[in-house]
């Protein structure tokens, strides 16, 4: 159960860190857009 | 900005219950989970290799730069995409074979089409003429795509493999237990969201990069 809640906890941080680069991304994108 | 936060609520919620709510399968056991992975990301692959062959023929028809943008981006969302599903495929068949490589027909055909879409984006690296590159990226790519359903649905249908019955299985029904069936429907639904919404990021790119290299 401990082990699965680790891989639960790596799954959810996974996505955190990419669901926060593509916003990073998508604002740069629009300030380069607006220049 | 909502729509986004409702993404990331949503697959973070349906990852959650994946581990917590939704029942192991007897024969997999804890690998189950793998599949809530692993069968979206496959999916995504197919889709955004679908998007690109269908804007890849828009471009032959009407010329225009913009359909180029969108062959390309999901070209490579396709690839990336078939790799995690290749990744996830790997670590288990390692859990469930013994080996994280078996040249099961599901896995060579996966190969192929790793080598067949990295090719077309080889293709595009070689030439630096837009309207040229465009041409002739979206001649392969309308091309390159006959061998996907082939490779996905029909080759492993052909020849015997390990591998376990594909969602709609043999007998044209979806054998899963009511909350699997729940939260895989429901990850499939936020990968779907994901592809449209990293698509639209790298197409907008590929304009910033036009206009750059128009200048």
């Amino acid at each position: 159960m401990k082990g699965d809640l680790v891989v639960m906890a790596v799954a959810l941080l996974v996505w955190g860190l990419l669901f926060w680069y593509l916003i990073r991304l998508e604002r740069r994108v629009a300030e380069l857009e607006k220049k | 900005m909502i729509l986004r936060g409702l993404l990331l609520l949503w697959i973070a919620a349906w990852i959650v219950a994946a581990f917590l709510w939704a029942p192991l399968v007897p024969v997999l056991g804890p690998t189950t989970r793998v599949l809530y992975f692993h069968i979206p990301s496959a999916w995504v692959t197919v889709l955004a290799l679908g998007w690109s062959m269908v804007h890849s023929v828009l471009y032959l028809r009407s010329r225009n730069l913009e359909h180029d943008h969108q062959a390309a981006a999901a070209a490579e969302i396709g690839l990336l995409f078939c790799v995690a599903a290749t990744i996830s495929g790997s670590l288990w068949a390692k859990a469930m074979w013994g080996a994280y490589w078996n040249w099961d027909p599901r896995e060579t055909s996966i190969f192929f089409l790793l080598l067949v879409y990295g090719a077309y984006l080889a293709l595009r690296s070689a030439i630096d003429q837009p309207e040229r590159r465009a041409r002739l990226s979206a001649v392969y790519s309308a091309i390159a795509f006959v061998s996907v359903p082939f490779l996905v649905f029909v080759v492993p249908r052909i020849y015997f493999t390990l591998h376990p019955d594909p969602l709609i299985n043999t007998r044209g029904k979806i054998d899963m237990d009511p909350r699997i069936r729940v939260v895989f429907f429901a990850l499939l639904a936020g990968f779907t969201a994901l592809f449209f919404w990293v698509q639209s990021v790298r197409v907008r790119v590929a304009r910033l990069e036009r206009r750059a290299e128009e200048r």
